[in-house]
This record gives C-alpha cells, sequence and structure tokens, in this order.
C-alpha cells in the first residue's frame, strides 16, 4: 500500500503541477521569430499581398492586437493561425507548421506574442519581417 | 493481499522511475539555469557589477576572453607578421577606431573603451552578455562606449525616442550558449548597419530557412554559428585575417576541443564530398555516369572552394548589402541648410552628409579571385600611390600555380576615402561625436583627420584628398541548397570555354575551347 500511496502520490504531484507549468510558459521569441517569418510571413507575402514586419506597430498595439485576436479585421482569430488543425492543414507545404506540430496552442502563442513585443517599433530589437 | 502488494510495489517503482528520469530530464535541460544563484540575484546597477558577480564562480573567464580578439581587437598574422585587427586596421566603411572609440566599441566585449586610455587588464570591464544573453533584451547602442542603457534616454539624441533600461538581473539570471542572434548582434551590423560589411552575414540569418542557409536553417540543422566556429577557453576560432583555405589543410574533425581552426566544409563532407549517391538527382552530362559527374567535381575541388559554387549569390535573405561608399560626397547640406538623408524607393540610405553616398545590392553574384589563406594589408603607415584603380585595403595572396590556391567567391567592396596627399598613406579621420573636431560637427576634413591621426600618434602633413580603394571579403555563409549551386553553363560555354561566364575575369585561366557540353 506504500508504493500506491508514493506512485498516486507523485502521479497527483505531477498531474497538479503541469497548470503550474503551463500557467508559469514564458514566451520562447526564438521559436516565435521562426514562425513568424515561416509561417505568417511566408502566407501574408503569398495570399495577403506582403508582409507585416514586427517593427510597424508599437509594443501597446501588438499587446492590443494579440489580446482582441482578431485577425483580418476581425474575418477569423489571430489564434487559429497557431492552432492545431491550422498547422495540421498547412503542414505539407510548411516545413516549420509541421516541425512545431506538436507544440501546445497556447504556448505558441505566447511564443508569438514574445516576439512580436521584442521586434516591436518600440522593442528591444525592433525586426523587420525577416 | 501480498501478491497485490508486490504488484503495487513494482508500479510504485517503475512511476518513480518515470518520474526521476522525467526529473532527469528537466534537470538536464535547466543545468544551465542561473536563476537561483544567490550572486544572481542583487539589483544590478552596470555591466561591470554583473562581471564580478559572474567572476564568483566562473573564476577563469575574463582572463581567458582578454586573450582573444574579441577583447584585444589585435591580431597577429604568423604568415605576414602584420599585426591587424579592429584596433589597428583601415577599412574603407567607416574607416577606424581611432578616435571614434564610444561608437566603434559598442561591439567590444567589454564596458568603457571610450578612448585611448581604456583599461585591458580590469576584469570587470569584460562583458559577460553579449555573448551569452538569451532574453534578447541586452543591447549596447552606438555611443554608449560598450554599455548597454542603464536608465531611460532618448536615443539617438534628438530622435524622440526612447530607450528603457535593460534589465540587468533578468538578463545574469538567463545567460546561456551564444547564438546566432548574440554574434549577430555585431557581425550582422558590421560597417553600421544591418548587412552593410559582409555580404554574407545580417539579420536574415537570424531565423533562415533552407533555401538561405542549409546549415542554419531554423526548422532543420539549425546551426549557431560556434557549431563550426568552435574553441575552447573563450577563443573562437575562424578569422578572416588568416583563413583555412586549402582543401584538407587544417580541417579538423568536428566536437574536438584541441582544434585550432574552424570547421571548414570538409571537417563535415570531407575531401571528397561528391558521390553518386549525392548525385541522384542531378541530370548527368552527356556521356557521364552519375559517378562521373561526382568524380568531375571533385576534381573541382582541388582548384575550385566550395563555396564558389554553393554560394552563389551574396545579400540573398532580403537584406540589402553595401557594395560602394564614397565619402568624398559627404557635406552636402539639404535645402535647410542641415545634414540630410536621402533614401531610395526600397528605403536605403543612399546619401548622409555626415557619411557621404552609397550604393548597395541584393541577390549580388560575388566576383572571384585565387587565394591561399594568406592576406596582406595596407597598414595606416604604409606608402601608397594614388593611380587609375582602386588602391588594395587588402591584398589575397595566391594564384594558378602555387598548389595551395583555390578560387574563391568574394565580396569586394569599393570606396572612396581621405588619405594624405603628402604623406602618401591612409588616414584615420574623427568622424563621430559632438565635439568641434568631429567631421559630423565641422564637416571639415582637415580638421577631423588632424583630430584621428593626433589619437593614433600618426604623422599627418595637414593635408587631404580622396583616392579609391577596395577590400576584398571571403564569402562562408549563406550556403544555398545544391539544386542552387551553380551549374556547368555558369562558367563554361558549350566548348568548355571561361571567357565569358562567372570567372572570366579570373587570372591565370585558360579561356579558350576546353571540351564540347553535348547538345
Amino acid at each position: 500500500m506504500k508504493w500506491k500511496r508514493i506512485a498516486g502520490a507523485c502521479m497527483a504531484g505531477c498531474v497538479l503541477g503541469m497548470p503550474l507549468v503551463a500557467d508559469a510558459y514564458e514566451g520562447d521569441w526564438k521559436r516565435g521569430h521562426v514562425y513568424y517569418r515561416m509561417v505568417c510571413t511566408s502566407c501574408h507575402v503569398v495570399k495577403a499581398g506582403g508582409s507585416i514586419g514586427p517593427n510597424a506597430r508599437t509594443q501597446a498595439e501588438w499587446a492590443a492586437y494579440m489580446q482582441a485576436n482578431k485577425h483580418a479585421k476581425g474575418k477569423d482569430s489571430v489564434s487559429y493561425y497557431v492552432s492545431k488543425p491550422y498547422r495540421e492543414s498547412i503542414a505539407s507545404t510548411n516545413k516549420a507548421a509541421a516541425k512545431f506540430a506538436d507544440v501546445p496552442e497556447q504556448e505558441l502563442f505566447e511564443d508569438l506574442k514574445a516576439f512580436v513585443s521584442r521586434s516591436a517599433k518600440d522593442g528591444d530589437a525592433p525586426t523587420g519581417c525577416r | 493481499m501480498k501478491e497485490t502488494r508486490q504488484r503495487g510495489r513494482v508500479l510504485g517503482l517503475r512511476v518513480s522511475g518515470i518520474m526521476i528520469m522525467v526529473a532527469g530530464l528537466v534537470a538536464s535541460a535547466m543545468a544551465t539555469d542561473h536563476s537561483g544563484y544567490k550572486e544572481l540575484q542583487q539589483p544590478f546597477k552596470s555591466g561591470p557589477e554583473v562581471t564580478r558577480a559572474c567572476l564568483v564562480c566562473h573564476k577563469d573567464a575574463a582572463k581567458q576572453v582578454m586573450k582573444t580578439k574579441h577583447w584585444t581587437w589585435q591580431s597577429l598574422n604568423p604568415q605576414t607578421g602584420q599585426m591587424l585587427g579592429k584596433k589597428t586596421l583601415v577599412n574603407n566603411f567607416c574607416i577606424g577606431v581611432a578616435s571614434n572609440y564610444p561608437y566603434c566599441t559598442s561591439c567590444h566585449v567589454g564596458y568603457g573603451w571610450k578612448d585611448k586610455n581604456f583599461d585591458f587588464s580590469k576584469a570587470e570591464n569584460v562583458d559577460c552578455l553579449a555573448c551569452h544573453d538569451t532574453t534578447g533584451t541586452y543591447r549596447k547602442p552606438s555611443g554608449l562606449a560598450g554599455h548597454p542603457v542603464y536608465v531611460e534616454m532618448e536615443f539617438p539624441p534628438g530622435s524622440g525616442e526612447i530607450m528603457h533600461p535593460v534589465d540587468l538581473r533578468k538578463v545574469a539570471q538567463r545567460v546561456g550558449f551564444p547564438s546566432r542572434y548574440n554574434c549577430g548582434a555585431c557581425h550582422f551590423y558590421g560597417g553600421r548597419g544591418d548587412g552593410v560589411k559582409h555580404g554574407d552575414l545580417d539579420t536574415s540569418l537570424e531565423a533562415p530557412d533552407f533555401e538561405l542557409d542549409v546549415h542554419m536553417d531554423a526548422i532543420g540543422l539549425d546551426f549557431s554559428c560556434t557549431k563550426c566556429h568552435a574553441g575552447t577557453g573563450h577563443q573562437v576560432h575562424g578569422s578572416r585575417y588568416s583563413p583555412v583555405t586549402k582543401r584538407g589543410e587544417g580541417s579538423v574533425t568536428r566536437e574536438r576541443t584541441d582544434r585550432q581552426s574552424p570547421a571548414t566544409c570538409d571537417t563535415c563532407h570531407g575531401i571528397y564530398p561528391h558521390s553518386a549517391k549525392t548525385m541522384t538527382n542531378t541530370k548527368p552530362l552527356p556521356g557521364f555516369t552519375q559517378q562521373g559527374m561526382a568524380a568531375m567535381l571533385n576534381r573541382h575541388g582541388e582548384k575550385i572552394a566550395c563555396q564558389t559554387c554553393h554560394i552563389p549569390a551574396m545579400a540573398r535573405g532580403g537584406v540589402a548589402t553595401k557594395m560602394m561608399w564614397d565619402w568624398s560626397a559627404a557635406g552636402k547640406m539639404g535645402p535647410d541648410g542641415k545634414p540630410m538623408v536621402k533614401k531610395d524607393d526600397k528605403g536605403h540610405t543612399i546619401y548622409d552628409s555626415n557619411k557621404g553616398a552609397f550604393e548597395l545590392g541584393e541577390n549580388v553574384v560575388p566576383e572571384y579571385r585565387w587565394f591561399n589563406g594568406e592576406v596582406r594589408y595596407t597598414l595606416l603607415g604604409d606608402r601608397i600611390e594614388k593611380r587609375a584603380g582602386h588602391v588594395a585595403i587588402n591584398h589575397f595572396g595566391g594564384g594558378q600555380k602555387d598548389g595551395r590556391s583555390r578560387i574563391w567567391p568574394v565580396k569586394v567592396f569599393r570606396g572612396v576615402q581621405p588619405y594624405d596627399p603628402v604623406n602618401k598613406t591612409l588616414v584615420i579621420p574623427h568622424t563621430y561625436g559632438e565635439d568641434a573636431e568631429s567631421y559630423a560637427v565641422s564637416f571639415n576634413w582637415e580638421r577631423a583627420v588632424a583630430a584621428g591621426m593626433a589619437d593614433v600618434g600618426a604623422p599627418f602633413s595637414g593635408k587631404v584628398e580622396f583616392i579609391k580603394t577596395e577590400m576584398i571579403w571571403p564569402l562562408n555563409h549563406m550556403v544555398a541548397p545544391k539544386a542552387r549551386a551553380l551549374q556547368c553553363q555558369d562558367c563554361h560555354d558549350r566548348n568548355g570555354s571561361l571567357a565569358q561566364g562567372r570567372l572570366k575575369n579570373v587570372e591565370g585561366l585558360k579561356k579558350g575551347p576546353l571540351f564540347r557540353l553535348g547538345k
């Protein structure tokens, strides 16, 4: 019984700890950069007539945009474009979407937020669409 | 009951084992986590304070850094005996460091090099964070002598743009191995701008795709700079001052810790990299098998550097590189009588009153030169003669018949820069700064050159003229996928002649018909 309790405690700790880990997740701006460039920008260039550099907006503007979660003037959501279904839908033609297929959506969303904040017009390292 | 207890015990062991493994993996991933170290909990007010904290544990680190070119900005070329390095050299971009220290030294791995009296022996002056920051928030603006921003400030002065102080504690707690972003913070911006200097190094390599660079492809091999430019004791190998150029020469096994050279192409690919297997998707020339094609390309490797075929163009990532800088055009004012900046339709600066006129290019086809690894520079005191062509700032040694040379792709950067027509030497002008002698304030070349030459203790006649110069930069990065490598017809015509192809200007090559390239 003792071993059961130990195992149970371990598993409970693991499960209970998961939300804490998720809550503590801080966006990986480098991964956000890769996704921004290889998924967002590559699609924008082909389907939206051009790219949007992170340095085209201020940190506050990006924060508001990501918070509102409205893409293409509200036609759909930003979060859809980091969702697993979206990544799966383009994985055959987009290597970055394929590579990040298993990344949790919320993490990828945070990655993007971290990258555009860092790379905004008034961010720590203003970056174009490269 | 006993059986149940036994099963429970086994289950417990298994789960515990898994948890230990998970914990181990987490611990392994967090091995370089510095966030818990008590030395790094303080509210750091300056970079040197952080360095002092780093040195509590990394006791030898500063001593090691102080032996590197990144610290001394000097490098003795053993082949030529010339003392090279940024501290010494004159180039045809920003010209020279002397008298312009606070601007140039934003890329020094140190703090406070604001004039020629900088203390190179002080350990706390070493900047650990420039190379080890992982937050992407640590920046050292030009003009602050290698310091980051400590208090909120308007930068550049008068721009209305506010720079916020860097959170040194956060950066110090999240140090890690150097990434492309760390190295690129300086090496992508050489010549005071993104992609300006090298042609094969710019911010497009921060998150490149396979098309841009097969090795650094961010979703593929994802090489960091240190994958090839590896070393020990903070020495970073791979210098353009004395590079390895000959196939197999100095080539070393990757991951060896005692090596003295960077990884070259043949370090990983071997000296005969082409085979029937690698040629699978290549249509062989008429009369050739794929094995035969591979053998032919391997023979080419005896005289042609890998880079020549596999770096078909420079500045391929959407960032233009500077190709010409004419300092003699500086000093023209705008309609309002104030210094002006002109841009082309792509937003590239093509004129700046403080600096002169520029030409830039993207997807630029390189020039090609024989190169045996020997580089000789025109140094500050060397006599030069004004002539019709360009004076070489640096000269690549080599030729067709020395048995050591191969043909390399290079960026040739051409400029017009001030020189002393009486002493017949290159000069270093004081071009940056708010003081009266700075060219950016006085727009007077004689005063600017007098200040620069006085700082370095070199003679100056008082007269200034301009001279055409060129500087050669070997290309090593932006390696394209093999499908984009040069093809036979890029260099040869149907009779094999090299007279019209990419190598038409390479000295010593037989330009006449060599063979027939089939139908």
